[in-house]
């Protein structure tokens, strides 16, 4: 399996050696808060890997071409631009402090020699062009090397200025800045497959933006209840299908998700399709509403599949049935018994994401202890490996991890009271066409391969 | 029974997470805010429909059946398990149906766990500010101790009476810290008297008076339904500093009677006061909209009224008031 992908789109997630490849960030134990990363995203061609953090910035990593002179580099990624996005502000009409993490990174498709991309914080969208500079104009008639203005009536000739090279400069500048246009705190934001408009979503409602247009935006859904007393759900993500571009779903705080289409009204407060799976009364407690509640939604490259991603599991669901999922992965189970220690801790908000392998074949999430799970879904296997700095030797193959729950533990096992709850893997990045993950654990940012990449 | 001290701990645990929301950063968080207000609707259903009446300890000294782990958490040193003078945590007349804590609760003096039972959910910068609740909350307890009639002093009507006086208290919040001092608060039914006070009616509609309080509006007084039962509850309420406003919680709270939790609804209370005058981000703008004015306006002032969080889904409305 693992060579039947060639060049192209490798099949899934086990038969397949992962490998670490590289770590990036501080290795003290003393962590910033502002230096962890919240979010993680590759851009269309893999070769760019943006991450965004608790402070506001971005930093963008560039995968090096890998050349003759240098076999090892296999293609690694480097800093290519870092740039601060957002910074703290506070709406003093509200007195209330806006944070600046970024909460969720977006590229666009590019189109020309820059690169562009959408980073948002809670309540502003911010539209950055990075771009290149490695050739710089010298000659200039009015002004000397240094910028100071030439005395017009000392110039006796004039000269055409030329380019020259110069070290390559990455700018990074804000081309657009999409404000005031949530009261709620932003959670997603999705590029429609028109590359023209995109969408924002809030706790309550969900925009539609222009890319151009930054002074106005349409609002397709609004589910806040006329009595916020009668406030039961909000929205948890959203996201515009991959191919279709008058579809999006977005997921919600029950564990329901609704499929809207732009087509049948101007406000898409009645969905097309609503997806839920019946709960299953047996094991309802305390916690049963919020560990249904979903913390992320992917549609598949295909477009055929979405994949929701709650506390406990990752459920695939096929967009022709709604009455249930097509596939439920458990991701980590043995918490289940455990949820009322995760409630005081209050890791049972936490919300990971999930990514799809670039054929689809696959699934990846995060999970506790610097672990992510990867679940095949041909061959219906699931591995457990640990993002670590022990592990870290370069191309060093990651183990398969294990949980112990219960009566003996293994060797080489981990009981479930060791678990290091602090360590938590919330952003994962699939590369869209090779088998290289970027996982993010907490001011970290890890990147495996597989061994034959 | 296990059912209810498991209920009665995550109650605890969510009005500290509710408490300390309002102190993160980057405003209130609705989506968490929200589960949060789920979970404490569960736990008080599984409250009120698990009756042990063997649980009830309506002794001052607290009565054999309490559970230890509560106790433990309270700390209490000294206090005897808030006996009628103590106002809080001792359950009415004990309506059969009527679920009981299943002790009153002594109060909580030392900051050491306030907020949560077991939890260390709620600490850091919290504990001070906890602390300095609690040695409010001690300090208008004993000044109130004698005086049964605290909010009944106070108080110019009922479900509006504790909070009217409390409008008026001046005690700057925090700002007691000895215990036992009696002029912390110059009046009894002042905002640190408990204002679970208004709580629930001995009668098994327990829920129904809870509604009380202006569902949003201001005065709330106005319509509450709980009228009835503010005499039951006054005298024993006096000894809580109870800002007006824990609101949603305070109103859930009163039922379940603990000293732990009536702490924290003293906690959230004057945090209310400060909430609803600012706007977080989140749910509140459509809540302000429902608030009376009656809420103080001074920084200082903790005694504030929000009727909005009065309802009988006190959760929303209290997430909604944040």
């Amino acid at each position: 399996m693992a060579g039947a992908g060639g060049g192209g789109c490798p099949a899934g997630g086990n038969d397949l050696q992962w490998c670490f490849s590289q770590v990036k960030g501080a290795i003290d134990e003393d962590v910033a808060e502002a230096d962890i990363i919240s979010t993680v995203e590759f851009n269309y061609s893999g070769d760019l890997l943006a991450t965004g953090d608790k402070g506001g910035r971005v930093v963008i990593f560039q995968r090096e071409q890998e050349n003759k002179g240098r076999p090892h580099s296999r293609g690694e990624y480097n800093v290519y631009s870092t740039f601060q996005s957002h910074e703290p502000e506070f709406d003093y009409l509200k007195s209330l402090e806006i944070e600046e993490k970024i909460n969720k990174i977006r590229w666009l498709p590019q189109q020309n020699a820059a690169h562009f991309l959408l980073s948002t914080n809670d309540k502003t969208i911010k539209l950055w062009k990075i771009s290149e500079r490695d050739k710089r104009a010298e000659g200039y008639n009015l002004k000397d090397e240094d910028g100071r203005l030439r005395d017009p009536f000392r110039i006796t000739a004039l000269r055409v200025p030329i380019l020259k090279p110069m070290d390559l400069m990455v700018e990074a500048s804000p081309r657009r800045i999409f404000a005031n246009a949530h009261t709620y705190h932003i959670n997603s934001i999705s590029v429609n497959s028109d590359h023209e408009t995109y969408l924002s979503a809030d706790d309550l409602r969900i925009n539609l933006w222009h890319l151009e247009i930054t002074d106005r935006s349409f609002n397709i859904v609004d589910i806040k209840p006329v009595n916020m007393e009668e406030l039961t759900e909000v929205i948890t993500a959203a996201e515009f299908h991959p191919h279709q571009c008058n579809v999006f779903v977005y997921s919600s705080s029950k564990g329901t998700i609704r499929l809207c289409d732009m087509r049948s009204s101007a406000l898409c407060d009645r969905h097309a399709k609503f997806f839920e799976e019946p709960e299953d009364p047996s094991s309802r407690s305390f916690f049963s509403e919020i560990i249904s509640s979903i913390s992320d939604v992917k549609f598949s490259h295909s477009g055929r599949y979405m994949m929701t991603r709650d506390y406990l599991s990752v459920k695939v669901w096929d967009l022709n049935m709604e009455s249930r999922p097509v596939e439920t992965h458990q991701v980590h189970e043995y918490l289940r018994s455990k949820l009322c220690s995760l409630y005081e801790n209050d890791c049972i908000f936490d919300k990971f994401e999930c990514c799809w392998s670039g054929s689809d074949s696959a699934i990846m999430t995060g999970s506790y202890n610097n672990f992510f799970r990867m679940f095949d879904r041909n061959t219906r296997r699931d591995v457990t490996l640990e993002a670590s700095r022990e592990n870290s030797k370069p191309r060093a193959s990651l183990k398969p991890r294990k949980v112990c729950t219960g009566g003996k533990r293994k060797k080489d096992e981990i009981s479930v009271d060791s678990l290091d709850f602090n360590k938590k893997i919330l952003h994962t990045a699939w590369h869209p066409a090779e088998n290289i993950i970027a996982v993010a654990a907490t001011n970290n940012l890890y990147i495996f391969q597989d061994k034959l990449n | 029974m296990e059912f209810k001290l498991e209920a009665h701990r995550i109650v605890s645990i969510s009005l500290g997470k509710i408490y300390n929301s309002r102190v993160q950063r980057g405003g209130i968080k609705l989506h968490k805010n929200l589960l949060v207000s789920l979970v404490l609707r569960s736990a008080r259903q599984v409250y009120l429909s698990d009756p042990c009446p063997g649980l009830y300890l309506a002794g001052p000294a607290g009565s054999p059946a309490m559970p230890p782990p509560p106790q433990q958490q309270q700390q209490q040193p000294g206090e005897p398990a808030a006996g009628p003078p103590a106002g809080w945590g001792e359950p009415p007349p004990p309506p059969p149906a009527r679920a009981a804590w299943p002790e009153p609760e002594p109060q909580p003096e030392r900051p050491a766990a306030p907020v949560t039972g077991a939890g260390d959910a709620p600490r850091g910068g919290e504990v001070e500010a906890a602390e300095a609740a609690w040695r409010r909350v001690e300090g208008a307890r004993e000044a109130a101790e004698g005086g049964a009639a605290g909010p009944a002093g106070g108080s110019d009507g009922f479900p509006e009476g504790p909070r009217g006086t409390r409008r008026q208290c001046g005690c700057p919040p925090g700002a007691e810290d000895r215990p036992g001092a009696p002029g912390a608060c110059p009046r009894l039914a002042c905002c640190c008297a408990p204002r679970p006070a208004e709580d629930e009616p001995p009668a098994p509609p327990a829920v129904g008076p809870r509604k009380r309080g202006a569902a949003g509006v201001g005065g709330g007084p106005a319509g509450g339904p709980a009228s009835g039962s503010s005499p039951l509850k006054k005298p024993r309420r006096n000894s809580e500093e109870q800002p007006g406003g824990a609101a949603a919680a305070a109103a859930e709270e009163e039922e379940m009677e603990t000293g732990n939790v009536a702490n924290l609804i003293s906690i959230f209370g004057s945090s209310f006061s400060g909430l609803l005058r600012k706007s977080p981000g989140g749910g509140r703008e459509e809540a302000e909209g429902e608030e009376s004015g009656a809420e103080a306006a001074e920084p200082g002032q903790i005694c504030c009224d929000k009727p909005v969080l009065r309802d009988m889904n006190p959760w929303s409305t209290a997430i909604v008031a944040f």
